[in-house]
């Protein structure tokens, strides 16, 4: 998948700051065709001013961007001439039809109401909207309006997709609905980067993470890799509310144990040894698991409250 | 700060199309409840106050505030359009930000709201004109070249609109942009009576009214079919109108692209 050596985004040094908070601090992105990659981050990460400086609604503080081989200061309107953008926010158009908004929208990339007919059917199809056509979008339930906001990125079949939290507040059967389509973009050959908070979301789509905080990457890579190097390959949660544990139990396994609130997390590469440990100290309250992203993310940014 | 990338362009037009495509779902309603109330302004001023009035420079005070009436609508339209629409459209739908999201720029967004506005003037100044021609209060077949004015006055009016919008924390703001830049325009620019024998700086106050420039023109056109110092006029109003427009980009680029 990464032979191509053609980036589809560039950006080096990408900096943003508002008044005296560093939104974005210099980040390096490089992602090549057909790529998926996922920026991950808690709240106020700087994901979202990133992606906006990439399609030029925010404009850069600092830092290099070429996007679609565009540079991304004088040539933003042509490079989102064939880049499709699904924004956090709503942005439909209220006042007009399912329909009537996909076809305006295809008037803003000049493809002619004539052109657009069959290819309205065929998105309205593929996301499942087909005999909502003619609905007024206040109608539209938020699972609707999210797919409708994909489709409507798509019309002028676009060679790079951005999406903002795709699938924030949207139920498990329009969440894996979302999912199910992105992947077949993906298979398509469409390059996607999109920003999330959900570990499953960037672990069955992207090919490569970035987990940013506080305006920085941190760590970044293929997500099974990343968590295998930072975190290892189990992970044991002990709940000992109210009283002490032994760590002794696990005697000289030298393992790499985390505390927070009633929680021990012990990450190891096999738990086999320190089960049998901690059942002979007579600890049973615990819970062996795959590690999975989630711990990753964590670690990396902590576990205090994001507001 | 204005760079290559938000320049207007053709390709406003499309946008001015979805400002268009939008309109058809409420235009009935709006077309019937306007030429009411525009004959009622009419019945009222006109004829009601009108008798007051003895006649001006040989004309009735009906025929008199007339043209007066076709210019503050298209005033008002444009203006509600620009203050509440394009707000709205900026910070409450958020038309713009999907607007922004393809390849179209700030200025082709602008001057496409700008373009609508005009029309919009233009459609109302349209009905209008339609009363005062079932009231006899045309007098030229010239009146038909009061269009492009209106649509002047549309762009004008549209532009003073975003400036404030560009600006405008919240709809509140708004009542400044109706009491600081509208009725003044609207009492003062010879819209309901001359000011031939008003106090001198009165007279100076009005002369720099854009508004008044374009009222002359429209009176002029509809009454006699001629214009005094049209040439003056006619670059007053358009000086004004492309300033107006410019600053108008700025004020929304500022907000927009932060």
């Amino acid at each position: 998948m990464f032979f191509l050596a053609e980036l589809d985004i560039d950006a080096r040094g990408l900096s943003k700051s508002f008044g005296d908070l560093k939104a974005v601090d210099g980040i390096t992105l490089e992602i090549s065709r057909g790529e998926c990659y996922g920026l991950l981050g808690p709240n106020g990460a700087g994901k979202t001013t990133a992606i906006r400086m990439i399609h030029g609604a925010t404009r850069r503080g600092g830092g290099e961007l070429r996007v679609l081989g565009f540079d991304g200061t004088t040539e933003s309107c042509r490079a989102r001439e064939e880049m499709g953008i699904v924004p956090q926010d709503d942005t439909l158009d209220n006042e007009l039809t399912v329909y009537e908004n996909m076809w305006v929208f295809a008037n803003y990339f000049g493809i002619s109401r004539h052109r657009s007919r069959e290819r309205i059917e065929e998105l309205l199809d593929f996301v499942q909207l087909r005999e909502k056509w003619n609905e007024q979008i206040k109608t539209l339930s938020g699972g609707m309006k999210r797919r409708l906001l994909i489709a409507r990125a798509l019309i002028h079949r676009p060679r790079l997709l951005i999406l903002d939290e795709p699938t924030t507040g949207l139920d498990p059967q329009a969440r894996h609905l979302v999912w199910q389509r992105l992947r077949e973009l993906k298979s398509g050959g469409l390059t996607i980067l999109l920003t999330t908070h959900y570990m499953e979301e960037a672990a069955q789509l992207c090919d490569r993470i970035g987990v940013m905080d506080q305006g920085r990457i941190l760590v970044e890579g293929p997500p099974t890799a990343l968590v295998r190097e930072r975190v290892g390959e189990e992970v044991i949660e002990l709940r000992c509310a109210g009283r002490a544990w032994s760590a002794g139990a696990l005697g000289e396994l030298g393992l790499d144990i985390e505390s927070a609130g009633d929680t021990h997390y012990i990450y190891c590469r096999d738990g086999a040894e320190a089960v049998r440990r901690l059942l002979e100290a007579g600890e049973e309250d615990f819970l062996r698991r795959p590690a999975s992203l989630e711990d990753l993310f964590l670690r990396l940014t902590g576990r205090d409250l994001r507001e | 700060m204005i760079n290559r990338d938000n320049l207007p362009s053709r390709r406003a037009v499309r946008v001015w199309l979805r400002h268009l495509i939008q309109y058809r779902s409420f235009y009935v309603a709006e077309w019937a409840g306007n030429f009411g109330e525009h004959a009622l302004y009419l019945l009222a001023f006109g004829y009601g106050l009108g008798r007051l009035v003895p006649s001006i420079n040989g004309v009735s005070y009906a025929q008199f505030i007339g043209p007066g009436l076709v210019v503050s609508i298209a005033m008002w339209t444009s203006t509600f359009e620009s203050t509440y629409g394009a707000y709205n459209r900026m910070r409450i739908q958020k038309t713009y930000e999907a607007m922004m999201s393809t390849p179209l720029s700030l200025g082709d967004i602008v001057l496409g709201d700008l373009l609508w506005c005009g029309t919009r003037a233009v459609i109302g100044a349209t009905l209008m004109m339609i009363v005062l021609g079932l009231f006899g209060l045309i007098g030229s077949p010239w009146a038909l070249a009061v269009f492009p004015i209106i649509f002047i006055v549309g762009l004008m009016f549209g532009s003073l609109g975003l400036i404030t919008a560009g600006l405008a924390p919240s709809f509140s703001f708004f009542s400044f942009h109706f009491s600081l830049v509208v009725m003044p325009m609207f009492f003062f620019a010879e819209t309901f009576f001359p000011l031939k024998g008003l106090p001198l700086w009165m007279r100076a106050f009005s002369q720099m009214l854009p508004l008044t420039h374009a009222v002359k023109i429209v009176r002029g056109l509809i009454l006699f079919g001629e214009v005094e110092s049209l040439l003056w006029h006619f670059f007053v109003l358009a000086a004004c109108t492309l300033v107006f427009m410019i600053l108008a980009m700025i004020s929304v680029s500022r907000r927009m692209v932060n």
